[in-house]
């Protein structure tokens, strides 16, 4: 995001401060990348549908408390959306979904050829089970959401070198597990 | 196992869709209901409030009507333990 935008983007905001309707702008820019990162977690349409929409509303209301702090305002929405689908895996007790699209995990291991070796993808998928959560949401926002370490520790609410760890932490399980080449960005 | 599930996912996310779900109007509808219910449960707290306040005035000011008229009772004994 170039600076004249993100300037832009807070020249919208301040607006929607004062007039609700101008968020509207807000709402068809992001609504997208929000809906497919919810999405993501839980592999329902209609549950998507609600917590995205819940993760407006809770934006709209707290708008007045927003403030810029160096990170585009999509990070802010990240952030309210993660919370919702936690609050929404609690209140249901259920097993937090992770669902990845098949062209990025090649992306991820790096194997562009067309035959895809289906037990080396189960393969990965099992490893995947097996990681521990926090390292699978760091995963997912830095390379399927395509975030650097500094917006993932906010939206996640932790450190970026906890980030970074976790990120290396896995990537370097999988190397050594799977003999792969794998996409190691910092 | 961790306490997550991975699915892997055949087609590209894109293709199925979330402009059946894009409704600003029912999230403006949504805010303004919220708004709506704040703002009611700011009066009665502030009412709830006032009440608790003026019951408060209430029994401290009657406690001390009760305090001056026994203290009043007691000083007239004395003097006319006094005078007898």
């Amino acid at each position: 995001m170039t600076e004249d935008e993100i300037r832009k983007e807070q020249a919208i905001i301040e607006r929607s401060k004062k007039d609700p309707q101008a968020f509207g702008e807000l709402y068809e820019k992001h609504f997208d990348r929000i809906f497919n990162y919810i999405l993501r977690q839980t592999d329902n349409d209609e549950l998507t549908g609600d917590l995205c929409s819940q993760t407006f509303v809770n934006a709209l209301n707290n708008l007045g408390k927003y403030e810029f702090r160096g990170f585009p305002f999509s990070a802010w929405l990240y952030k309210i959306a993660g919370n919702e689908v936690n609050k929404h895996y609690r209140k249901n007790k259920g097993k937090k979904i992770f669902s990845i699209e098949e062209l990025k995990v090649r992306e991820l291991v790096e194997q562009t050829t067309d035959t895809w070796d289906e037990e080396l993808i189960n393969r990965v998928i099992r490893y995947m089970n097996e990681l521990p959560t926090d390292m699978i949401q760091v995963l997912e926002l830095r390379f399927f959401e395509d975030k650097d370490f500094k917006e993932i520790a906010f939206i996640l609410d932790m450190t970026e070198s906890g980030a970074k760890m976790r990120t290396y932490r896995a990537l370097d399980k999988l190397r050594t597990n799977f003999n792969l080449k794998v996409k190691y960005d910092g | 196992m961790g306490k997550h599930e991975i699915r892997l996912r055949r087609q590209r996310m894109a293709a199925r869709g979330s402009d059946r779900f894009r409704n600003y109007s029912a999230v403006m509808k949504q805010h303004g209901e919220g708004k709506r219910i704040k703002l009611i449960t700011r009066i009665f707290t502030f009412i709830f409030l006032i009440i608790a306040l003026i019951l408060v005035f209430v029994v401290v000011s009657r406690w001390e009507k009760k305090q001056t008229g026994s203290e009043q009772k007691t000083s007239q004994i004395e003097i006319v333990q006094t005078a007898s």
